[in-house]
């Protein structure tokens, strides 16, 4: 088992986060592999939506972005924004969604927009799809690269928010319920339940705890007994390697 | 039924400096090129343009100097880079960028289509995207309410109603009944609120096609002011059960915006080029683009 990927990890949490009958939206890469994961195994009922109008995809070949008619091949419905972010995640019965980040911070805040370097400000893709999503989805899982520059104490613009200055949802006037998981390669995240700020909740097999705080630069509170995140099961590495993602565009290639 | 099949250049034409110009195009899907091409021939300045997620079509323009105002939700190129004509211009200051998200855009959108001329929404409250409207030219179109009903705190978003709104379609009649294949992002709410509506159609069907299957129709002709018959219009990026996208010039398109300027790139397919076909015959041609096609079954 030592030749299992970071990334068949990461796919394997995400899937566990995801229940039967879930309504998720869902980004490219990591994330919809996740939910094809939990799809395939536990969840089979489970909705998976693109922002652009397309529900309950099955690509056969892997698609460059959301902009890549791959992803749109067997749908059950094709819409638009107006559908998928408006009478699905702003009429509340969006479960779970996925999203990348830039940067994220202590409480959950991720950054899309503009890094700043010496003052000077470069720009990136922006929100799209990703505020939404912040503000109003029941629970938001983040997957992304665990790198001090990444997980910062405070990021450089709030695209996406968390939990603001450690703020409640109620008290930052949003709906849904914030900022759940982040998973990274080395572990995954949570936010204290009164702190509202980033928490260990596992770390991956073989990473140990001074790797991970070598590589946050932000406060983690870290609990006494820290759990293993489980490793994918046999059967979820079939499905990972032979029918969710064989040629490794997004789990990276076996070595 | 009113003919409103037009050339581009004559449409074109019709479009003020200064005007405010929506593409409904998203990153490498169903960007509206042979309009755009065709505003940047003919010099047009000092655009306002605005689009949920910005595409190839924003980036072009932004680089050829047209737009000095952009209203978007995101953008980019996919996999394939980011917006960087955009982002160069946004980080030297030359354009005035106001950003929203997919949501808040499309809700812009529908407010105008509906003739309201505001909308609540419970998202980007609480996010610097706000915090950066409100401290810019947008902080007018940006207000903060509890509902009357439930006291609930809402942001209000001021209608968004453009000049003109182009959209490139798969099938089209002569009127301008539209149907759009696969996912339609912020087309229709985009087109609706908008004062013109211009259509750029891989096809040109009859009425009595139209008529078969009504429910196909997205964008009704009555509002549609020109139809623009352009196959491969929307080349090198993706029409869905056409054509696929063209990874090649994507990247050398790339290759040009990601290293300070596209100059280079509009003098040798937008500038050296008479039109939208010529443009094509300048990437190879329509026979080599064949390669490209879309299967029947994959819709790519």
């Amino acid at each position: 088992m030592d030749d299992i990927r970071a990334t068949e990890i990461m796919a394997a949490a995400g899937a566990r986060e995801l229940h039967d009958n879930d309504t998720v939206i869902v980004g490219l890469g990591l994330p919809q592999v996740a939910c094809f994961l939990a799809k395939s195994t536990h969840a089979p009922n489970l909705a998976a939506l693109l922002e652009i109008g397309v529900i309950n995809m099955r690509p056969k070949d892997t698609p460059v972005g959301l902009a890549d008619s791959r992803i749109f091949y067997r749908a059950t419905c094709w819409s638009g924004f107006l559908d998928i972010m408006g009478m699905n995640l702003h009429r509340g019965v969006v479960d779970v969604g996925f999203l990348g980040a830039l940067e994220l911070d202590r409480y959950g805040n991720i950054n899309t927009t503009l890094l700043k370097d010496d003052g000077k400000v470069r720009y990136f893709n922006g929100s799209a799809g990703g505020n939404d999503v912040a503000s109003l989805a029941k629970r938001v899982l983040v997957i992304m690269r665990h790198e001090k520059r990444k997980l910062r104490a405070a990021v450089a613009h709030i695209t996406s928010p968390g939990f603001v200055d450690g703020k409640t949802r109620e008290q930052l006037a949003l709906r849904g319920g914030g900022p759940h998981r982040v998973i990274t390669d080395k572990a995954v995240i949570g936010f204290g339940v009164e702190t509202r700020s980033a928490k260990l909740i596992s770390l991956h097999p073989g990473i140990g705890l001074d790797d991970v705080l070598a590589n946050t630069g932000m406060p983690l509170e870290v609990p006494e007994d820290i759990p293993v995140t489980p490793l994918p099961s046999r059967d979820e590495l079939r499905l990972l390697r032979e029918e969710i993602d064989p040629q490794g565009v997004y789990l990276g290639k076996l070595s | 039924m009113a003919d409103k099949v037009k050339s581009i250049a004559e449409v074109t034409r019709t479009i003020p400096d200064g005007a405010h110009v929506a593409l409904g195009g998203f990153a490498i899907a169903r960007n509206v090129i042979a309009a755009v091409h065709e505003l940047i021939r003919q010099g047009k300045r000092n655009l306002t343009v605005s689009q949920g997620v910005a595409g190839l079509d924003t980036d072009l323009l932004v680089g050829a100097g047209a737009v000095s105002r952009l209203i978007i939700g995101g953008g980019s190129l996919d996999r394939f880079g980011l917006l960087y004509c955009v982002n160069r211009a946004r980080e030297a200051k030359t354009l005035r960028a106001e950003d929203y998200t997919s949501l808040s855009l499309s809700f812009r959108y529908l407010a105008g289509a509906l003739g309201l001329s505001f909308i609540p929404i419970k998202s980007l409250l609480s996010s610097e995207i706000l915090e950066r409207l409100e401290a810019s030219s947008a902080a007018d179109d940006v207000k903060h309410m509890r509902c009357p009903f439930t006291g609930e705190e809402y942001l209000l978003l001021r209608a968004l109603v453009p000049d003109v709104s182009y959209v490139h379609v798969q099938i089209a009649d002569r009127e301008g009944n539209a149907r759009i294949d696969g996912p339609r992002w912020e087309n229709e709410e985009q087109a609706k609120a908008a004062r013109r509506i211009v259509l750029i159609a891989e096809e040109i069907v009859s009425t009595e096609e139209i008529q078969r299957e009504p429910e196909r129709t997205i964008i009704p002709g009555h509002r549609v002011d020109a139809v623009v018959h352009e196959p491969f219009g929307a080349y090198p990026t993706a029409v869905f059960r056409r054509y696929d996208y063209d990874a090649e010039h994507l990247q050398l398109y790339v290759a040009h915006s990601k290293q300070g300027g596209i100059e280079d790139y509009l003098r040798t397919y937008v500038y050296g080029t008479k039109d939208h076909r010529d443009y094509l015959e300048q990437c190879g041609g329509t026979v080599c683009l064949q390669r490209l096609q879309a299967a029947p079954d994959l819709g790519y």
